[in-house]
């Protein structure tokens, strides 16, 4: 067994649309300063530090973490699509947890440009071609934003299966509004009602506008270390990583001609897995969870991945008001991607802040009550999955 | 004036506004509804004094014009004031036009440190700050423009006018840069090099040209520049007495030395046609492209070496210019006679390589692969095209190794496509291996025939590279050899094997050869190779040449004609032989280290591409005989072009300008659908947004609706490059109208598509009932047990999918006999699915399957490629099916009265209604099955309204008690809408599609409860 991993501070930037943001590099620098003050240490103390972004030449980590400090020390970049933070956040993990290092500065930053995703290189495989393939032969391919036909699609096979409402699917981007905005990081703050969300331009049946995470442009940070190093530098009861798991696809995304199965409903659910089994804990001990809303029909089936309600039961857990304040769990109470921005590479490592001012009781009116463990899902096609389960004792 | 190029609500500082072209800047801007700042400190020319005077009257005819000014007397060294003063008058600044400039001309012996310095303070410095104090508002706006003034004495100089020059030079310098740092933030900064009759020109130019040279006529280009719907950037420009033009950098092709040579001053003086010679000369724009050529140099790595006979740098890797050649039977024929074969015209096997109607079929003698390449080589070499950095004679040269292989056997004639190439080169010491490699491609630009010629080239190396491998390969093994061929060569061999073309007389002239050490002309040593392979083909391939696959061999001594050559031959394993060639009467080993591999089957040449693949399986599908012209690309653009004029409207959707690069065949074609009415023009001069490169055949498929751009594009056949999103636009090319396509064809002067086309299939017309698809398969039934062969030359199986009424026929070519079954049979390859009556007029000969492919009325899935194979049901002849289907009838008539009485009775056709809508119907025939079975409501217990699109309808059936009905129009309060296209419906009514599936497609839309749209059974059966 490794040492135990503290995140000893975190610190994120406003999230912007493209355009309206600085430059990666700034917002980089200003998150992870304010990291290294919530830390309370200065970046001289910083081992090694782990940079994730997608869009972006080779090394914008060190362009970005030299602005902190140019000390010498490993920068390493990270890349995983959506799971690029977390996966920053794992490998920060296992080097505090292994003994390779006793503090390290985890960054993750996005500047996105304007519209759907899309692919940079056109000369080579598209590493999404296996991905692709399975819709195409599940639901054909039309001109729509690819990802949204990716999750829209697994709504639709969701819906079919299970008979769920339009609504159902629109009453999560209302919630996701309404917690968004008591966040002051949160790009869209405005609160919508179901009816709006529905009237909006469809952009894959039964996905909406207001159902699909904006391109975003935003960077956030955090400061993980051993116990020695929290209590050297006098941090009491610091929040840390009780277990983290991540996974890839199984033969199960390619053969089993879901699209459920396609965009990594089984990732999530191994990885939770995993997760609870580590921490020795289950679904009923998490108060407070970030989970991967880039479109509602994602959040929707990772309730059921994460197991915060059974298969089948999301609909009646969504209209029960159990993931939000009063209810079971609160889901995304920063907004989630939904309305807090997807910036790709930051998007781990803000919802890992969010949790860590939750579980310090320091969430202001987002705060969630008697938060004592939280859960992170952070998921990106491709793939990759990261679960991870945050205490403070 | 229409489209008159305004400036409203921007404010503009010129500098040195006051006379010249400052005035003619400012009076410009003014007259477009610009807010000038008209800045003059009203000094000398020199640079001395001050006053207001110049400066307010050119705000005053500003003003007096109907224009906004202000005056701002402040020198540009207090850039920072007049910045202030265009925000303290008019609230913003968008445009600096840095115009202010003086002359201190002196030649440069007499020119003082106050001339250089009060020179460079007010253009440069001056420029500087007050682009400066604009850059942080321009910076915050993300909108600038900025016009540095430069000159040809800066470009060019000019005598007396050293000071000058620096600063006007400078200024490209500064605008270069802040271009760059402005490009992002919408700033663009622009230089012009006026001619103008000004103060300061006065003093260098004759009167008379100075009256020529208004300063009006340099003004519109500043404004241009400065002008917010112009995207220029970074450039230079000369202007003047009414002449415009743009400079750029050129710059000759270079030289470059591979990291690591020796540089000298005489290299560089050698080399100084490529240094400073423009001969196709590049023009970098920016520092990357700049710095291309020395990273292309690095790039390529430390140098090899060479000396004087040979540069590895500038050798090794040259690729030939691509050349083609010609051969048929009568070149195989004297190349074999050449090398020996046929010494006996007895023998059978070895007749068939000479003898082109020889019983068992014509064969290549497969080593005469080396020789059109090397033919080529020595073309190539006579006409003096030789690598670069070989500069030794053929003096020098020996044939060191040949080796040879083919991708499979020589067809007996061909038109070939060489590509050659230096693909080695060792230091031997003494000596240097070349190794030239070509490679040779078929017709059907498939690589046919490899070669790598290794030439030994005496004394030329020695130059400390690379020795290369050197393990000896092919060693015949310790044993006594496997089998051993004696053969003698005729004396006149050489003579004969000349005439396939190695001319060279040490061959043939006695004198010749004497002069060259030999005592009489001897063998080529690729005579001796061919008489080997030869050899060793007839012992371990039973004559069969066409199992060769490769052979590998050192030429190792020369051979006499006349004396007896003894191949000894090792069998290393099924594939693989080594062998060595001695001469008898020497004993002396002639060819060594050679092997010669075979392959284990006879390698088949690769499927032929059908060109514009799309349309064509279609016709062949059709069972009816495609003499119906094929469309082309060519057409399809016709098409496209017919479509946009048709429909201008598109042009504002689409907004962009395709460059379509179709290969095999190659053609460039460009559609503009970015300005109304859109355009399409081959060829692809027209920039474009966004480029398309993809096959011809691709192409079609994705034209056609049967490929997908977005599968084409993740499978890599489909590479769009500029604007990759503008590509999602291009879906309009599927509402093309296949009339269209089809008109277009007839403009070409293909003939529509045959309507007249006979039945193929088609058995007689029984009676005035007519035909059903069953005549037609029991046709082929019998037609497919008359002809078993059938099943070699298809290799699938197709599966026929009719509808209305529904029936499914599997016509089995892959196994054993082959077979015509009902409903699914093998799983098929290739389905084909269209209407019992669209089959039976194509049958008919009464629609073209053409358009009923692109009306999307017939649709082929699985290999697409397989249904061309069906052609061969052109080939029947309608009377015997007749005769047949006659007498299977009479069979089954017998077997199975009841049966057959129902089988022929024409099906039912389709009640179909006006305008081919199927919804009606079906909810016509939902009603009467409600009131039949009252049971059905109560499995659903609710209202489900259907939204019928394409033609579009609506109906509502009410379920919630028993026993239901069916009305007109959509409910309001259904549990659940149905939205889907009339013909989704038909085919969920015939069971031919799964809700499911049409559900995940997006082509089912569901409102509501989506279980309801799980209870569809209702509908199935209904409207056949």
């Amino acid at each position: 067994m490794g040492r135990k991993v503290n995140v000893l501070g975190v610190g994120m930037v406003k999230f912007q649309k493209p355009g309206a943001s600085e430059e990666y590099n700034v917002m980089a620098r200003k998150a992870a300063r304010a990291a290294l003050e919530d830390a309370g240490i200065a970046y001289d103390a910083v081992e090694q530090a782990y940079a994730g972004y997608v869009f972006g030449d080779s090394t914008c980590g060190q362009r970005a973490i030299y602005e902190v400090g140019l000390t010498g020390i490993p920068v390493f970049n990270v890349n995983n699509n959506c799971a690029t933070g977390s996966t920053a956040l794992l490998l920060g993990r296992q080097a505090v947890e292994g003994g390779l290092a006793e503090c390290v500065l985890v960054v993750g930053f996005e500047q996105m440009e304007k519209g759907a995703l899309g692919s940079k290189y056109t000369d080579r495989t598209n590493p999404m071609d296996q991905h692709a393939a399975v819709m195409s032969k599940v639901q054909g391919f039309n001109e729509a934003p690819p990802a949204a036909q990716f999750f829209g699609g697994a709504g639709r096979e969701y819906r079919w299966r299970w008979g769920t409402k339009k609504e159902t699917f629109a009453k999560i981007s209302e919630k996701a509004r309404k917690h968004a905005k008591n966040n002051p990081y949160a790009l869209f703050t405005d609160p919508l009602t179901v009816d709006e969300i529905m009237a909006a331009p469809e952009v894959f049946d039964p996905l909406t506008r207001y159902q699909c995470c904006p391109p975003t442009c935003g960077a956030a940070a955090a400061i993980l270390c051993s116990d020695e190093f929290a209590q050297k530098h006098g941090a009491s009861r610091p929040v840390y990583i009780a277990a983290q798991a991540m996974t890839t696809d199984t033969p199960a995304t390619f053969e089993a001609d879901s699209m459920i199965k396609a965009i990594g409903y089984d990732m999530a659910a191994n990885a939770a897995k995993k997760a609870y089994e580590k921490a020795g804990l289950g679904p009923k001990d998490v108060q407070v969870i970030e989970l991967h809303d880039c479109f509602t029909a994602n959040e929707l089936l990772t309730y059921e991945a994460l197991g915060l309600c059974g298969e089948g039961e999301a609909e009646k857990f969504i209209w029960a008001g159990d993931n939000t304040y009063g209810g079971k769990f609160v889901t995304n109470p920063s907004g989630g991607l939904l309305s807090k921005g997807h910036p790709l590479g930051a998007t781990g490592l803000a919802q890992c802040a969010e949790l860590v001012w939750q579980l310090r009781g320091t969430a202001g009116a987002r705060q969630v009550e008697g938060a004592k463990v939280a859960l992170q899902h952070n998921l990106g096609l491709g793939g990759a999955c990261v679960v991870t389960v945050y205490r403070r004792d | 004036m229409a489209n008159e190029v305004r400036f409203d609500g921007k404010v503009v500082i010129v500098t040195g506004a006051g006379g010249g072209l400052g005035r003619s800047h400012a009076l410009l801007f003014g007259s477009r509804g610009a807010k000038v700042i008209v800045n003059d400190l009203g000094g000398a020319m020199t640079g001395g004094g001050r006053s207001s005077a110049a400066a307010d009257k050119v705000v005053a005819e500003i003003k007096a014009a109907g224009g906004e000014a202000a005056a701002s007397y402040d020198s540009v060294e207090d850039g920072a004031k007049i910045v202030q003063a265009a925000l303290d008058s008019f609230g913003r600044l968008d445009i600096v036009v840095n115009n202010a400039g003086i002359l201190r001309d002196t030649s440069f012996a007499k020119m003082t440190e106050e001339d250089w310095d009060l020179i460079y303070r007010v253009h440069v410095l001056g420029a500087f700050r007050v682009t400066h104090a604009a850059w942080p508002h321009f910076y915050k706006q993300q909108y600038g423009r900025v016009v540095m003034t430069a000159s040809a004495a800066g470009i060019y100089g000019n005598f007396g006018q050293a000071n000058y020059s620096m600063a006007k030079l400078g200024l490209l310098g500064l605008s270069n840069t802040l271009a760059i740092e402005g490009r992002k933030k919408g700033i663009h900064v622009n230089t012009v090099a006026p001619l103008a009759g000004s103060r300061l020109t006065e003093t260098v130019l004759p009167k008379e040209l100075i009256d020529a040279l208004k300063p009006e006529y340099v003004s519109p280009l500043v404004a241009w520049l400065c002008h917010e719907s112009c995207s220029e950037t970074g450039g230079l420009y000369e202007v003047g007495g009414g002449y415009f033009a743009k400079l750029r950098w050129e710059r000759a092709k270079g030289k470059s030395y591979r990291i690591g040579r020796t540089l000298t001053v005489e290299g560089v003086k050698e080399a100084w046609g490529a240094i400073a010679g423009f001969e196709g000369a590049e023009h970098p724009s920016d520092i990357a492209q700049s710095m291309q050529a020395v990273m292309a140099n690095v790039q390529a790595g430390p140098s090899k070496g060479g000396n004087d006979l040979i540069d590895v740098d500038l050798a090794l890797g040259y690729e030939y210019p691509e050349r083609t050649s010609r051969y048929d039977e009568r070149d195989l024929s004297i190349y074999a006679l050449g090398v020996g074969a046929a010494a006996d015209p007895l023998d059978d096997q070895e007749l068939a390589l000479v003898y082109e109607m020889h019983g068992s079929g014509f064969k290549a003698l497969p080593t005469y692969g080396v020789i059109p390449p090397m033919n080529q080589l020595m073309t190539m070499a006579k006409e003096g095209l030789t690598a670069p950095g070989l500069k030794y004679g053929l003096d020098r040269l020996l044939h060191g190794e040949q080796y040879t292989e083919l991708l499979r056997p020589l067809p007996p004639s061909q038109k070939l496509t060489h590509r050659s190439r230096i693909k080695e080169i060792w230091d031997k010491g003494k000596g240097a291996l070349v190794v030239t490699e070509t490679k040779s491609y078929d017709e059907a630009g498939e690589l046919l025939i490899v070669n790598e010629f290794t030439a030994f080239i005496r004394g030329a190396g020695g130059w400390g590279g690379d020795r290369g491998p050197s393990t000896e390969i092919n060693l015949p093994p310790e044993r006594p050899a496997d089998a051993t061929t004696s053969e003698k060569i005729g004396a006149s061999q050489a003579l004969l094997y000349r005439l396939s073309g190695d001319w060279n007389p040490l061959h043939a002239d006695p004198n010749f050869a004497k002069a060259f050490g030999f005592e009489r002309p001897i063998l080529h040593g690729l005579c001796t190779f061919g008489y080997a392979a030869r050899h060793v083909v007839k012992q371990f391939s039973n004559g069969d040449p066409r199992y060769f696959k490769s052979i590998k061999v050192r030429f190792a001594d020369s051979v006499f004609p006349g004396e007896t050559l003894v191949t000894e031959m090792w069998k290393e394993s099924d594939t693989r032989i080594v062998f060595r060639c001695k001469v008898k009467e020497r004993d002396k080993v002639v060819i060594s280290n050679a092997a010669i591999e075979l392959y284990r089957e006879i390698p088949q040449p690769k499927a032929k591409a059908v060109p514009a693949a799309a349309p064509k399986p279609a016709a062949a599908a059709a069972a009816a005989p495609a003499a119906a012209a094929v469309p082309t690309s060519d057409d399809i653009f016709t098409a496209i072009g017919a479509f946009l004029k048709k429909t201008p409207e598109l042009s504002g959707k689409v907004g962009k300008i395709f460059q379509f690069k179709l290969t095999a065949p190659d053609s460039v074609w460009t559609v503009d659908v970015k300005a109304a009415p859109g355009a399409v023009a081959k060829g692809g001069s027209t920039p474009a947004d966004c480029t398309l490169e993809l096959t011809d055949a691709d192409f079609m498929g994705m034209c056609t609706g049967k490929l997908d751009a977005q599968k084409l594009y993740f499978g890599g056949k489909l590479k769009i490059s500029g604007d990759i999103m503008a590509s999602q636009r291009l879906e309009f090319l599927r509402k093309l109208d296949p009339a269209l396509v089809v008109e277009a064809m007839q403009a070409r002067g293909a003939g529509a598509p045959a309507a007249a086309a006979p039945a193929a299939a088609a058995a007689a017309p029984a009676a005035s009932t007519g035909p059903s698809s069953e005549d037609v398969f029991l046709a082929l039934t019998a037609y497919v047990g008359e002809h078993p062969e059938l099943v070699a030359k298809t290799g699938a199986v197709f599966l026929f999918d009719l509808s209305e009424p529904a029936t499914q026929w599997t016509l089995a070519l892959k196994n054993g006999k082959g077979s015509v079954v009902r409903g699914k049979g093998e799983a098929p390859d290739c389905t084909l699915a269209l209407s019992e009556g669209d089959f039976l007029d194509m049958s008919t000969g009464k629609a073209d399957p053409q358009k009923l492919y692109f009306g999307g009325k017939l649709k082929i899935t699985g290999n697409v490629m397989a249904s061309t194979k069906l052609s061969f049901l052109q080939k029947i002849d309608p009377a015997w099916a007749a005769q047949a289907v006659a007498k299977l009838r009479g069979a089954m008539a017998a077997a199975a009265p009841a049966a057959a009485a129902g089988a022929a009775k024409p099906p039912a056709p389709a009640a179909a209604p006006a305008g081919g809508a199927k919804a009606g119907a079906i909810f016509a025939a939902l009603a009467k099955r409600l009131a039949a079975e009252p049971g059905l409501a109560k499995d659903i217990g609710a209202v489900v309204a259907f939204k019928v699109t394409a033609p579009s309808a609506a109906y509502t059936v009410d379920l919630r008690a028993a026993p239901g009905s069916v009305k007109d129009g959509a409910a309001g309060d259904a549990g659940a809408t149905l939205t889907l296209a009339d013909a989704d419906l038909a085919a969920l009514a015939a069971d031919t599609a799964a809700a499911q599936d049409l559900f995940q497609r997006g082509r089912l839309r569901v409102d509501g409860d989506v279980r309801l749209a799980q209870k569809l059974g209702f509908l199935k059966g209904l409207g056949a």
